[in-house]
């Protein structure tokens, strides 16, 4: 099994993370805040991993990133997708989507025949 | 407004690291706040939602900094391959400069290569056997095919009984082997074969292959069982390269019957392609056992002769023993053997019993150690040679980089950064040397091969691997890199260092104006390298010079013989079947026929021929002698005919001849040499006395006969005496020559001795018919060698000083033709242009050899084992090259002179 990163499974907050950024580029912090509002507060439980995460996926090529001024005019590092991650992130939804309807199927399934 | 963050210098990462963490814990603290904490509690909280800060804070940095390599990896990897193939577009628009690197380039190092796969495979390379670092020689490796007979244990090489005991006696070996000389070996593959074969054979012990740790290939090698009885085991081994040739890969060969010298034997295995024995420099192509040596040479029957030593034993240390263990164990061994075989009435044995133990990782060879030391000389003077080269290479390119101005600055001009620059240039170099080394790699297979055949000269070649194998590979690549930054670095240093605005101005005519600084530092530095060729090439000019010398000194001298007017024959008489009385009779006989060959004036014979073959040695006592070392009771003899000494052409100090008489009526009498009567004798008259040989048979000194030098031309004569070749002894000479003395030039006669002796005994094996002179020459074919390739590098080396010298000339010239052009019209004459010209390029001569002469003073030690009758600092020899050098100098620098004074003022001052 992965290594839980802030509680969730390691490959479920890259995922995330993307996901975030799909919509245009954020902080980190503001990341961090739709995850929490996106999974109601449910999954995420330490949030210095997610910083892991971010600097992670930068180096793998799927993010970039830049120095900006926030809202209130403070200095922060903004992320944005790449082009490598916007393909990374189809693909990402595309497996899980399996996986979940691979496990609810299973999960749901009456008892076997007998014979 | 966000800002792009540009290089991210690996300094700032954590700082920025810690600017996005704080950012994110002061935007929770302020969340909380809002939603009514106070700031300390917030803060606390903010933190503790965060996690382990130090943790997070680590891992991002780790991920930043590896991010950041990364990316400088692949932008080092496009500069790199874009500066490559910039190079290559431009080394192809001047195809013809590039080709003419390269090929210098690869003369050089192929060169260089060349020597050291030769120095790799005799003095480097292990033998090709499991773990080779656990063999132990045990005896003087170089005697891998000598024989002596002595009553006294002898620890060079041993006899069979002393081997079986150390083999019982050296618990700390796996396994020791022994293996001895085959001589005179004929392989008939079936009865009808015309031809045999004459392979080089070993005669080795059971466990010979399993103590090397060699399986055959096809078939089985030999085992204990081969080592039982005496003529028991009539089985053989080959090596891959016989089957091939002579067997015609057949896979049927084990099993098959061969006849080796007039006996059946059958071939049980053969051995796989790299494994050619254990001997550097002579492949082993044929292993019989041990025990089979009597019945291949029933009359010189080694194995069993307590008094014969021949086998040199190779050991295996068993695990966990070293080195230091196993050499006292077997001196420890080898003391005992000798004590053993001390018997009563003899003298003591010696405190002292040398044996030699050394590692035997790479093997018994003959040839490793002349050889050795010449072909680390060779290296020398081919990497000496080597810097030549690249010095010329470098010059070629501070040419270009002249022309090159206007590109560099454009280049410059428009962002690229110095280093940028230089690693183009770079790059360029890199590309000439790859070139250079991978067609020197091509050249040096070749030429390692065509070095062993002209070291050969026609007597049997010394076989090397000369293969391609990852040290000499690996040589070549260092080669190559050092060569780059030898030429490539100061030039590329230079061309990048362009005074943009001069440079851009300049325009196409390039910076050829008097007045450029780049171009005046630019022949500067051409001038020096001149200087540094000159230097080096004095070096090589000097070595060559030394040695030419001392071969002169060898063959100049007094060789006690009359060298310019014998012919030596060796046959095999023992192989034919003469024996006793028939020998007596066919040694007279033949003599006396090729007496009566037109141009003959005289005919004697002996078992050891001169310059040919073998030598005998026996320890004896002196009355009235006192032995003060083992070796003092040891010296050279020979088994003579009639009228030896004279037919020699040799010097009869004192007594008389031995004659026809003597051998007649079986005298024990005895001629002695110079040497030998001054070390026994002292000043005293030695006719009359005697020796004691040692089966206490006596012989009386009839005669003292002035030092000949019989087989080796450089070093000391030994004692040495000679006794008569019939009824000395019981067993018959094991080898007969015939020394013919002819009235006049010897070669045309060399044939006719061949006939008689055919037309004497059709059957008698003939091992060679040759004029002494051919033998020696023979004899110092290595030197020749060296003497010649030395020669060859010198004057090759002083050609590229030459061609330097005349570019910088000539460049040099041009840059003056303006002040030259001033002078003639002002009225100077066209000679005093000549002798400015000359008195430039002397001027760098000088530097160089002001360099030269102490380097080649230091160098020439190298050489002092090579000379031979004059030393390191011979000054005909340093006079000599320095006057080559000046002339040749003085050649090229004439041409640029000579157009300098032929400059028409008008012209030139017009131009600048």
């Amino acid at each position: 099994m992965l290594e839980p990163e802030g509680g969730l499974l390691r490959g479920t907050l890259d995922v995330l993370i993307l996901k975030a950024l799909s919509w245009g580029p954020r902080h980190g912090y503001a990341v961090a805040e739709w995850v929490r509002t996106a999974t109601d507060d449910h999954l995420l439980v330490e949030e210095g991993p997610l910083y892991t995460a971010l600097h992670r996926l930068e180096r793998k090529g799927w993010l970039t990133s830049e120095w900006g001024y926030s809202e209130n005019n403070r200095k922060a590092r903004y992320y944005q997708l790449s082009r490598a991650g916007r393909q990374q992130l189809r693909t990402e939804m595309t497996s899980w989507q399996r996986y979940v309807d691979a496990v609810t199927r299973a999960l749901s399934m009456p008892a076997p025949a007998r014979g | 407004m966000r800002r792009a963050v540009g290089n991210l210098g690996e300094r700032n990462i954590p700082r920025h690291v810690d600017e996005e963490l704080a950012f994110h814990i002061e935007m929770r603290t302020q969340h909380l706040i809002a939603r009514g904490m106070s700031p300390d509690a917030a803060r606390a909280e903010a933190l503790r939602q965060f996690g382990d800060l130090t943790a997070v804070r680590q891992a991002c940095i780790a991920n930043d900094e590896e991010r950041v390599r990364a990316t400088r990896r692949a932008g080092a990897m496009d500069e790199l391959k874009q500066n490559l193939v910039y190079a290559a577009r431009t080394l192809r628009r001047n195809a013809g400069f590039a080709t003419g690197v390269v090929l210098t380039l690869a003369v050089g190092i192929g060169a260089n290569v060349a020597i050291f796969t030769l120095v790799h495979a005799v003095l480097l390379r292990p033998l090709p056997v499991a773990n080779p670092e656990a063999l132990v020689a045990i005896g003087n490796p170089s005697w891998v095919n000598s024989v002596s007979h002595s009553t006294n244990v002898r620890t060079e090489t041993f006899n069979w009984e002393h081997y079986k005991t150390l083999r019982e006696r050296l618990p700390g070996f796996s396994g020791v082997l022994a293996s001895g000389r085959a001589d005179g070996i004929e392989l008939r593959a079936d009865a009808s074969a015309a031809e045999p074969d004459r392979p080089r054979t070993r005669f080795v012990s059971g466990n010979y292959f399993q103590v090397l740790g060699v399986p055959a290939a096809r078939g089985r090698a030999f085992t204990a069982g081969d080592d039982e009885g005496i003529g028991a085991s009539p089985v053989a081994v080959i090596s891959h390269a016989l089957w091939q040739r002579r067997f015609n890969a057949d896979p049927g060969v084990v099993g098959r019957d061969v006849v080796i010298n007039s006996s059946r034997f059958t071939i049980v295995g053969v051995m796989p392609e790299q494994f050619r024995g254990e001997i550097v420099g002579q492949n082993t192509d044929l292993w019989l056992p041990l025990t089979m040596q009597p019945v291949i040479h029933p009359r010189r029957p080694w194995l069993t002769e307590r008094e014969a030593y021949w086998l040199l034993l190779l050991g295996r240390r068993g695990p966990g023993v070293s080195f230091e263990q196993a050499k006292s164990q077997v001196e420890t061994a080898v003391r005992q053997i000798v004590t053993d075989a001390w018997t009563e009435g003899s003298p003591p044995p010696p405190n002292e019993i040398d044996v030699l133990v050394s590692d035997g990782a790479r093997g018994f060879s003959a040839v490793r150690g002349a050889s050795g030391t010449a072909l680390t000389t060779l290296l020398v003077g081919v990497g000496v040679l080597l810097l030549i080269i690249c010095a010329n290479v470098a010059n070629l390119l501070l040419a270009r980089a002249v022309a090159r101005g206007r590109e560099m600055s454009l280049r410059l001009a428009i962002g690229a950064g110095r280093g940028r620059l230089v690693r183009q240039l770079l790059s360029e170099s890199m590309l000439l040397a790859l070139a250079g080394a991978v067609i020197g790699l091509v050249l040096a297979r070749w030429g390692s091969r065509l070095l062993l055949v002209l070291h050969a000269d026609g007597a049997r070649a010394v076989t090397l691997d000369t293969g391609l194998v990852l040290p000499v590979v690996g040589f070549t690549a260092g080669l190559a890199v050092l060569t780059v930054v030898t030429f490539g670095l100061i030039p590329a240093w230079r061309t990048s260092r362009v005074d943009l605005a001069t440079a851009l101005r300049a325009g196409a005519r390039g910076t050829t104006g008097s007045g450029s600084a780049a171009a005046g530092v630019r022949n500067a530095l051409g001038r020096s390298l001149i200087a540094a060729q000159v230097a080096l090439s004095l070096v090589l000019l000097i070595g060559a010079a030394l040695l030419v010398r001392s071969l002169q000194s060898v063959h100049n001298q007094d060789m006690g013989l009359d060298r310019d007017h014998l012919i030596i024959a060796d046959v095999d008489a023992t192989t034919r079947g003469y024996a006793g009385e028939r020998l007596a009779v066919m040694m007279k006989e033949l003599a006396d026929r090729l007496h009566r060959i037109g141009g003959v004036t005289a005919v004697t014979y002996s078992e050891n021929g001169i310059f040919s073959g073998t030598e005998s040695a026996t320890t004896f006592q002196v009355p009235g002698f006192i032995a003060k070392a083992d070796e003092d009771t040891l010296a050279a003899y020979d088994r003579i005919g009639p009228g030896y000494v004279t037919a020699i052409g040799g010097r009869l100090l004192r007594g008389r001849e031995i004659t026809q008489d003597d051998l007649d009526r079986r005298v024990r009498v005895a001629l002695v040499n110079q040497t030998m009567a001054r070390f026994y004798f002292g000043d005293t008259d030695p006719i009359g006395r005697a020796i004691q040989l040692d089966d206490s048979v006596s012989v009386q000194i009839v005669g003292v006969i002035d030092d000949v030098k019989d087989h080796e031309l450089k070093g000391e004569v030994g004692r040495r005496f000679y006794v008569p070749i019939v009824g000395n002894a019981d067993n018959d000479p094991s080898a007969l020559s015939f020394e013919v003395r002819t009235a006049g030039d010897p070669a045309p006669i060399v044939e006719k001795v061949r006939q008689t002796i055919i037309e004497f005994d059709a059957q008698l094996p003939i091992e060679r018919v040759s004029t002494l002179s051919q033998l020696m020459r023979q004899s110092v074919r290595e030197d020749r060698l060296l003497a010649r390739l030395a020669s060859g590098f010198g004057l090759l080396a002083l050609l590229l000083a030459a061609i330097g010298l005349y570019g910088v000339m000539t460049y040099a010239v041009s840059r003056r033709t303006g002040e030259i052009g001033l002078r003639l019209a002002l009225g100077a004459q066209r000679t005093s242009v000549i002798r400015m010209v000359l008195g430039d390029s002397l001027r760098i001569v000088l530097i160089g050899i002001l360099i030269g002469v102490p380097l080649a003073l230091g160098a020439s030690r190298l050489l002092r084992n090579q000379l031979y009758g004059i030393s390191a600092t011979n000054p005909s020899a340093f006079a000599v090259a320095l006057g080559v050098l000046v002339v040749s100098a003085i050649a090229a620098a004439l041409v640029p002179a000579w157009r300098a004074s032929r400059v028409e003022p008008l012209l030139a001052l017009r131009q600048d």
